[in-house]
């Protein structure tokens, strides 16, 4: 059963335009001058129950403004919208009851107060009674690993730390689809990673339908079955994540520091070196090529190794390779 | 309804466990704005000791004024803290938060915010209505419910000056200036003023019904003048969910980085 249903969706917003400078500003105080800028183009899509879905695409794409339209807090310029049989701007307080959403740069926790303040808040807000409450919150606090943050002021939480205390809240009312708008934006490594897994363990033990933006591609590789990348407004992929690995994140880039000087050469089969200095090197890998682990094994082999991180190609280079198929990124034929 | 004014009883003990997180500015704001006031009121003190009335006010007069008006001020930005803030929140896009969750978007909005100079003010108004003799039972019962109905045309003044944001873009100095006009007008007396400013006070900018009117009501026992300051707490009411509504058809939300105190 669909959940999450979209047709030609559309939102425009008016944005003023002026030149720069106090000049600039006088014209457009005297006659003002607007420009129509269309976030959202007409996206379609289908989403169904239990579903973990990977919205993603640059900055600026429209996948907030989608996700907030999905929400009703934007109506839509045009089109349609239905989301668990609500049409969301037209009924928005009886579909918020059943999903929750988190804005990774708006948070919804009291910034002086401790997250065990706002879940009692929510509780309210969701009108939980007090049993069903706190067995929801243990078993949040349990998944999250929260119990000792509970009752710290959030303004002394870290990013990691506030993030999943936010989408325990977002949680706490048993949603049936779950919005989460960029849930790692600044966290490091291990926190995303964190974050990740437990998202991954309620998403597998509970079938919550997950909608998740990002604009990091590691969320989507570690999350997500399916994937539609947006670009100004329009859906550009909409496939499962293993066709889009398949494609357009084949290439890893390896950055390694040695704890002993290399020789000034670095001979590794499938792997090509980027730059390569006396106690560092960067290297470029084709997946489809060799496996990364075999790689990692081979350099653990021949150096001492300080540190090593393995990044994926940003979103924009994903698109590039997207509408230009660049031979970098040849696409393989499925099954390949 | 019950339920709303439960999840409002909420939302002001969260305030105020958050205000006390930081308790010297806490205490401080409020001790400064009883000086504030007191200053302000110690002017009119003077000025009836060399004059016995002005345009029908005398210093009972002016007590009065002074009770109804800062207490119903303090109550209304202590209590609806985001009433006066209606207009930043709507151009830097900060409603979402409110718009996601499902309870009535302009209570829970209001009421998550809570002043706290504004204390100083609900302290001075209570001490103020000491003063003013009229202790009798009638006279309280009135005293309260004139100041309810002034703190409520507050909120909804600076509410609907402030949603004018929707429509403007940017309304945050327009609802200071409009608030500070409301609040300097009402703090004179009524019969100061004629003509086209008098019925602007009785209109646009409500002064007549935070003052006078209230004053009218507790000094007098005015049961009209109670019925008409009712009335025009309704409808006041009316017209800033009315445009409050409106506007948020046309709210484009933001990408600011934004915390809830």
């Amino acid at each position: 059963m669909a959940s999450i249903v979209l047709k030609d969706l559309r939102k425009a917003f008016q944005v003023k335009r002026k030149a720069a400078g106090l000049g600039g500003s006088l014209a457009s105080l005297g006659r003002p001058r607007y420009e129509t800028v269309e976030a959202v183009r007409g996206i379609s899509l289908e989403m169904e129950s239990g579903e973990l879905l990977a919205f993603i695409g640059p900055n600026g794409a429209g996948k907030s403004t989608t996700i907030k339209m999905l929400t009703g807090i934007l109506h839509p310029t045009s089109g349609e919208a239905q989301v668990l049989g609500f049409v969301p701007w037209k009924q928005r307080r009886e579909l918020a009851y059943h999903i929750g959403s988190v804005f990774g740069q708006k948070p919804q926790l009291w910034y002086h107060l401790p997250p065990i303040d706002t879940f009692d808040l929510f509780a309210h807000i969701y009108e939980l009674d007090r049993k069903t409450y706190e067995r929801r919150r243990d078993f949040l606090v349990e998944a999250f690993d929260i119990r000792d943050l509970l009752e710290v002021p959030v303004r002394k939480l870290s990013l990691g730390q506030r993030m999943r205390c936010e989408i325990a809240a977002s949680l706490l009312h048993h949603p049936r689809i779950v919005f989460l708008d960029e849930p790692t934006i600044g966290l490091d490594v291990v926190a995303k990673q964190q974050l990740r897994d437990t998202i991954k363990q309620l998403h597998a033990e509970e079938q919550t339908t997950i909608f998740l933006t990002s604009h990091d591609a590691g969320d989507i590789e570690s999350l997500c079955e399916r994937v539609v990348v947006i670009n100004h407004g329009q859906v550009i992929f909409d496939d499962a994540v293993k066709v889009l690995k398949r494609r357009y994140l084949r290439r890893k880039v390896i950055e390694v520091r040695f704890a002993e000087p290399t020789n000034g050469h670095l001979d590794l089969a499938g792997v090509s070196v980027i730059k390569l200095g006396r106690y560092g090197a960067k290297l470029e890998l084709d997946t489809s090529s060799r496996p990364i682990e075999t790689v990692i094994q081979d350099l653990m082999a021949g150096h001492s190794i300080v540190d090593i991180n393995v990044m994926d190609p940003p979103m924009e280079e994903i698109i590039r390779a997207i509408y230009q198929r660049d031979s970098a990124f040849e696409p393989v034929a499925e099954g390949a | 309804m019950l339920e709303e004014i439960r999840f409002v009883g909420h939302l002001i003990r969260l305030n105020l466990a958050s205000n006390m997180e930081y308790r010297a500015s806490f205490l401080s704001q409020i001790v400064g704005m009883i000086i504030n006031n007191g200053i302000y009121f110690v002017f009119w003190l003077l000025f009836f000791d060399r004059f016995q009335e002005v345009r029908g006010y005398q210093i009972g007069e002016i007590y009065m004024l002074f009770a109804v008006l800062t207490l119903a001020y303090g109550l209304a930005f202590t209590f609806a803290g985001n009433a006066g803030e209606v207009a930043g929140l709507i151009a830097q896009g900060r409603l979402d938060y409110y718009l996601a969750l499902p309870r009535p978007v302009l209570p829970h909005l209001v009421f998550s915010r809570m002043g706290q100079s504004t204390i100083g003010d609900l302290t001075f108004g209570i001490i103020a209505f000491l003063f003013t003799g009229k202790l009798d039972l009638v006279s309280i019962v009135l005293f309260v419910t004139v100041t309810l109905l002034a703190a409520l045309i507050f909120v909804t003044f600076a509410v609907t000056v402030g949603a004018l944001a929707f429509f403007l873009g940017n309304a945050s100095q327009l609802t200071d200036r409009l608030l500070q006009t409301l609040l300097t007008f009402g703090l004179y007396p009524f019969g100061l003023f004629q003509g086209v400013v008098r019925l602007i006070l009785l209109t646009l900018i409500p002064a007549a019904f935070i003052g006078a009117v209230p004053v009218q009501v507790v000094q007098l026992h005015d049961g009209g003048a109670l019925a008409l300051l009712a009335g025009v707490a309704a409808l006041s009411v009316i017209v800033m969910v009315g445009v409050f509504r409106l506007g948020l058809r046309r709210y484009e939300s933001g990408s600011a980085i934004n915390i809830n105190i």
